[in-house]
């Protein structure tokens, strides 16, 4: 399942320096050393233990999961290396923006096609690469390119961030009070966000973006997306625009507005999507009259960072940047398809909740995930989905509308 | 799975309220016995369950503990749904979400199941110095609208066990109605078939379903 990688290695100093840099935000996570263990207690006869993952959170699992994750660890250097060597023969920053190279005016049409036919490759080279994860030092930089968010901030003057900040301060509303309430809530055992400079970035972020957009204002759940956009992008001001790109453009529309409509649609679109590729389960859970909004809704209204382990979260979001919001019913499916046979034997909803979230918990090797993701579950098309989510669009409003009716005539009879 | 011949309930209970109320910390404490001062806020839902001994029987509660924000009123009704029980959950230092707590009574009332219990939790009760909830007031809400009522605090653990299991008295109370009436209405569940799918579909699978009372 997670074999070796054999990748040629040629030797790479950057990789080291830009990591002391991403120390500074993490203060207590060295990347590359060794899993951690802080403490083993003996229950039984499985033996758990409390360690300290990639990204500085606190899990606790068996030996199993230490290895596995170190095994990770020594992937992710690997994988490193890929990128160097590519960075060292297609030039620095080579995938910046890609299609920039087709862009040459006056050219003949046959060097046209060729630069064309150089950036199609380009990009597949790209999308194969960041299937098998960037390198957490990369991220910041990958992700601004090609999730949008450079592009989207490059349309506003370059004191924009820092403009709101100070238009801000001190301005209390429903958004902000919220914010205070859930800034401690937050992943409240990490070594960064538990301290008050972490504290201080994320109700920065959240508070800006709840200006920027006063129909998202703050909807529980981006305070967890916030908080791990923080410990990648290292600065709040690339964290921020990584949040707008993220509600603006790569999800789908009001997922986090007034009554979560488009949470609504995915979820809808999600439970056709599970009939058609895992129909076994699909049907058994129906019988149980198990709703698999149950468990769904949490994994994208937070983009799975509350269930899966940080840096399987977060090659989950390497692919949701370069590739859209698809990526999460990938994700999704694949959790229930690596787990069809068990839930196939399940009676009641406590095991099915139970067997999804020891799924969840434990998948410390991103790879095991995302091969049944794309390789199992198969490919659906952008198009599909877009379609898909279009024909749900009217059901999800009536529903709303309806209930919203119904709520108002509550109130008609207090009166 | 219950065994045969005991009086064994499985019931879905779904905790609604303000956030920040304490929805979670209360169903930690209960399943856990633990308390946290910063518990993660909770988004869309958790589950868990947890079973109580009352007398001769048991109760095995499912728990559903959702999302206080109030856009996630949405998605409320796909957790109440069939539940048999629910505790509503106000801070006792907090007006406004014993307001919030009024309109889930109202809602629950309009939209749920009729033989629902519905427990009305004034949390927080350690906090007596910063209370804006009476005591009082609370009492005369909770008999105007029949509910059964108690202030918590999940931190100390005051009334937390109290409240789950006086829930659990008056559904295995109920269970033995509804069973003997056959109202195809409640989500009380029987050896993980609920009581009123069992005595639907009692022509079929009867032996086993039916010896609960």
């Amino acid at each position: 399942m997670f074999g070796p990688q054999t990748h040629s290695e040629p030797s790479n100093g950057g990789f080291l320096s830009q990591k002391t840099n991403w120390r500074r935000i993490t203060s207590s996570n060295p990347t590359t050393s060794a899993t951690t263990i802080t403490t083993i207690t003996k229950k039984a006869n499985n033996l758990s233990v409390k360690f300290q993952d990639l990204y500085g959170f606190s899990v606790e699992g068996n030996i199993d999961d230490v290895n596995v994750l170190n095994e990770v660890r020594e992937r992710v250097r690997q994988q490193g290396k890929e990128w160097w060597a590519l960075e060292a023969s297609k030039g620095a920053n080579w995938y910046l923006q890609p299609q920039h190279s087709s862009s040459g005016e006056g050219l003949t049409v046959p060097s046209k096609l060729t630069a064309i036919a150089n950036t199609i490759t380009s990009t597949m080279t790209l999308k194969k690469l960041i299937r098998k994860g960037i390198p957490p030092v990369l991220r910041p930089k990958v992700w601004l390119s090609v999730s949008g968010a450079t592009k989207k901030r490059s349309t506003v003057p370059l004191s924009y961030y820092n403009d709101l900040l100070v238009a801000i301060e001190g301005k209390v509303t429903p958004a902000t009070m919220q914010i205070d309430h859930d800034l401690p809530r937050t992943f409240p055992c990490h070594p960064w966000l538990d301290t008050p400079e972490g504290k201080a970035a994320l109700r920065r972020v959240l508070v800006v973006y709840s200006f920027r957009d006063s129909d998202v204002g703050y909807c529980q759940g981006l305070n967890y997306i916030a908080a791990l956009l923080l410990l990648v992008m290292k600065t709040e001001e690339d964290a921020f625009w990584m949040l707008a790109v993220l509600l603006e453009n790569v999800l789908v529309n009001d997922c986090y507005t007034d009554n979560l409509s488009g949470c609504h649609v995915e979820q809808r679109v999600f439970r056709d999507l599970l009939a058609k590729k895992c129909p076994r389960i699909s049907a058994h859970l129906e019988a149980m009259e198990f709703d698999v909004s149950l468990v769904a809704t949490e994994w994208f209204l937070c983009l799975f960072s509350k269930s899966l382990p940080s840096e399987t979260t977060l090659r989950v979001w390497d692919i949701l940047f370069n590739e859209g919001a698809k990526v999460l019913f990938h994700v999704a499916l694949a959790i229930f398809k690596m787990k069809e046979e068990e839930l196939l034997r399940t009676h009641q909803i406590g095991d099915v909740i139970h067997i999804l979230q020891s799924t969840t918990h434990h998948l410390f090797d991103p790879d095991e995930l995302l091969t049944v993701a794309f390789d199992k579950i198969g490919s659906m098309t952008a198009n599909t989905i877009t379609k898909q989510r279009k024909k749900q669009e009217p059901a999800v409003m009536a529903e709303l509308d309806q209930r919203l009716r119904r709520l108002n005539s509550v109130k008609m009879d207090e009166k | 799975m219950a065994s045969i011949g005991n009086n064994s309930l499985n019931a879905k209970l779904v905790l609604l309220g303000d956030m920040g109320a304490g929805k979670s910390s209360l169903v930690l404490r209960f399943v856990k016995g633990q308390f946290l001062e910063f518990q993660e806020s909770t988004i869309g839902a958790a589950f868990f369950s947890q079973t109580l001994a009352v007398n001769d029987a048991t109760v095995k509660f499912e728990i559903w503990d959702t999302a206080g924000q109030e856009r996630y009123h949405s998605l409320a009704p796909m957790y109440y749904r069939g539940a048999a029980a629910a505790i509503i959950v106000y801070d006792i230092s907090s007006t406004e979400s014993f307001e919030r707590a009024k309109k889930w009574v109202q809602e629950l009332q309009k939209q749920g199941n009729p033989n629902m219990v519905t427990a009305l939790a004034g949390n927080k009760a350690d906090l007596e110095d910063k209370r804006k909830v009476s005591t009082e007031e609370a009492q005369t809400y909770a008999q105007e609208n029949g509910l059964f009522f108690m202030e918590t605090s999940a931190k100390t653990a005051t009334n937390v066990n109290e409240i789950f299991y006086e829930i659990a008295r008056s559904m295995l109370f109920l269970g033995v109605l509804v069973s003997f009436t056959s109202t195809p209405a409640t989500g009380l569940w029987c050896n993980g078939q609920s009581i009123w799918k069992c005595n639907r579909i009692s022509h079929k699978s009867s032996k086993e379903e039916l010896r609960t009372e």
